[in-house]
């Protein structure tokens, strides 16, 4: 109950602030590419010819995973805690009458839903895509196209389940952070390493390397390490959460 | 008046560095329904001591007792009966002033005419939909008290409140403080580096100095250690005359001026008696003021 009303608090504080707008902003990039690129008759319409419906979502879904969400996720981590920082509050949430814990939690479960959000959004978006797509492209009669909503929310969970220990580092990072600067070059370079370990040396430490997991749901050699990839990206999350908490609890404000 | 004491710390010491000792053994003793000012110049330990007593800081060595409890046994109940401001205000600039103190509402307990009751005290009842970081320096403080008065709390700790406060509104929050105190019984510790801000409202007073409580009682009692030690500047028609008039008072030549250590306020009188009897012409007779860092020199003196 004292974990909802901090959570409480802490959606209040997003209210207004760029954290919900940039979010929807980033679900909307992908969508908004993949229209222009449709409606201007460019590579995508052929791609799309076989199964267009479920095709298309499986291309939003990849596009944005692999650039769009991870840099979302990196950029939000550090945007939400730093609102405390801008403002110079940290005190007086720190002497509320709430335990360090509650704090901590409702901070990463609002940045959580953020990330729901843009999966939403994302997806919201897409559909709007394929109405426009339908109409400016009758032949595809893709509103008749049977769905495949298992393959669908399997994607999404994955995207979402993946990005997980990315997310808890990151959070961890921006709390610890009064320059943003540092948790956001941290965030990119470790991202920019995953990109280059999947795809250029095609390492096999992909598969334990957080800032890799995001990647792999779109690989096809991983996918029967798909469920092994989840729990470990889970555990890294926990790992990451219970290091990052243990480091806020002995946070210290300077006088 | 209870006497009960709403804050006690014992052996209070603190360090930010191994090489650097920033409290020393401070006992402070904050009587409830008491206005306990808090003296000392920018560096001496003042927010330390109140960032342990809210436990912004962990405390290190000694004990804080808070409502006749340990603060970290007993930390949210504690906290839950405290408002506070720390230096300078922590508002949410993108937020109004509303939504400021709806951010904490529910943390507090506080019901939603709460929120009304405490904007119309600080006079932001009327503050509409403008954004925290739009208001003036002045609007800004007012809001933190505000959110420090939300949970309608027995104990009231403010930090140099009046920092950067145009002196309409150093006026303001001296009546504001008195008022809080008087109708609704609230305990108030207020920090400052100004002798002349906290006497105008403490009733108590603590004055701490690198780190070390050097007084701490009523206000009248400090009063008193601050016209004694005091001096008495005199110049007049002929001042060689005076001073050997004065002899047993022992003056001292000062600035072309005859200086004599008080002892009370009757010695003034009785001097002035004796100058006018001799007709010597008085231009001047002023009891030099006392100034913050005088006293701070005067009390180690004593203590030494």
């Amino acid at each position: 109950m004292k974990l909802l009303t901090a959570l409480r608090s802490e959606l209040l504080k997003t209210k207004r602030t760029a954290g919900f707008y940039f979010t929807l902003i980033a679900a909307a990039l992908i969508p908004a590419i993949f229209l222009l690129n449709i409606l201007t008759g460019g590579s995508d319409l052929a791609a799309i010819s076989k199964d267009p419906l479920n095709t298309m979502l499986e291309m939003d879904i990849q596009r944005s995973g692999l650039v769009f969400f991870p840099i979302f996720v990196i950029l939000v981590c550090t945007l939400l805690p730093q609102v405390e920082y801008r403002n110079n509050t940290w005190k007086q949430v720190l002497t509320s009458p709430q335990t360090k814990a509650n704090i901590f939690f409702a901070k990463f479960l609002n940045i959580n839903l953020l990330v729901l959000l843009f999966l939403a959004a994302n997806l919201v978006f897409m559909l709007l895509v394929i109405v426009v797509t339908h109409f400016s492209n009758p032949a595809l009669n893709l509103l008749n196209q049977p769905l495949d909503e298992l393959r669908l929310l399997v994607r999404i969970g994955n995207s979402y389940v993946t990005m997980l220990a990315l997310c808890a580092f990151q959070f961890w990072l921006g709390l610890r952070f009064r320059n943003f600067i540092i948790p956001i070059a941290i965030g990119f370079a470790l991202w920019f390493t995953g990109m280059m370990m999947t795809f250029e040396f095609q390492s096999g430490l992909v598969e334990f390397f957080p800032y890799s997991f995001q990647i792999l749901p779109f690989m096809s050699a991983f996918q029967p390490k798909m469920a092994q990839v989840a729990w470990s990206s889970a555990g890294y999350a926990m790992l990451f959460l219970l290091i990052g908490f243990l480091d806020f609890r002995s946070k210290r404000m300077n006088a | 008046m209870d006497h009960k004491p709403i804050i006690q710390t014992s052996g209070l010491s603190y360090h930010y560095s191994r090489d650097v000792q920033t409290l020393f053994n401070i006992n402070l003793l904050v009587e409830r329904g008491s206005i306990y000012g808090f003296l000392g110049p920018n560096g001496s330990g003042k927010t330390t001591t109140l960032s342990l007593l809210l436990g912004l800081l962990a405390n290190q060595k000694g004990d804080i007792e808070i409502f006749g409890q340990r603060l970290h046994a007993n930390r949210e109940a504690i906290l839950g009966k405290i408002g506070s401001l720390i230096e300078t205000p922590s508002l949410y600039g993108h937020l109004t002033a509303r939504e400021n103190l709806e951010v904490y509402r529910k943390t507090y307990g506080a019901s939603k005419a709460r929120v009304n009751e405490v904007l119309e005290i600080v006079g932001l009842y009327d503050s509409g939909k403008k954004a925290a970081k739009k208001f003036s320096l002045g609007m800004k403080q007012r809001l933190a008290i505000a959110l420090a008065l939300l949970p309608n709390p027995d104990l009231l700790i403010l930090d140099e409140p009046t920092n950067g406060l145009d002196p309409a509104g150093i006026i303001e929050l001296r009546a504001l403080v008195k008022k809080l105190n008087r109708e609704h019984g609230m305990t108030i510790l207020i920090s400052s580096h100004l002798l002349s801000e906290v006497e105008k409202v403490a009733s108590h007073i603590g004055i701490i100095y690198k780190g070390k409580m050097l007084f701490q009682g009523l206000l009248s009692e400090l009063q008193s250690f601050q016209q004694k030690g005091s001096r008495l500047l005199i110049n007049t028609s002929d001042n060689e005359a005076a001073s050997k008039l004065l002899q047993e008072y022992h003056p001292e030549e000062a600035e072309g001026m005859i200086a004599i250590t008080l002892e009370d306020q009757l010695q003034i009188a009785s001097i002035q008696r004796k100058l006018m009897l001799n007709n010597l012409d008085v231009y001047l007779l002023q009891p030099e003021e006392s100034d913050l860092e005088q006293l701070f020199i005067d009390l180690i003196s004593t203590h030494s």
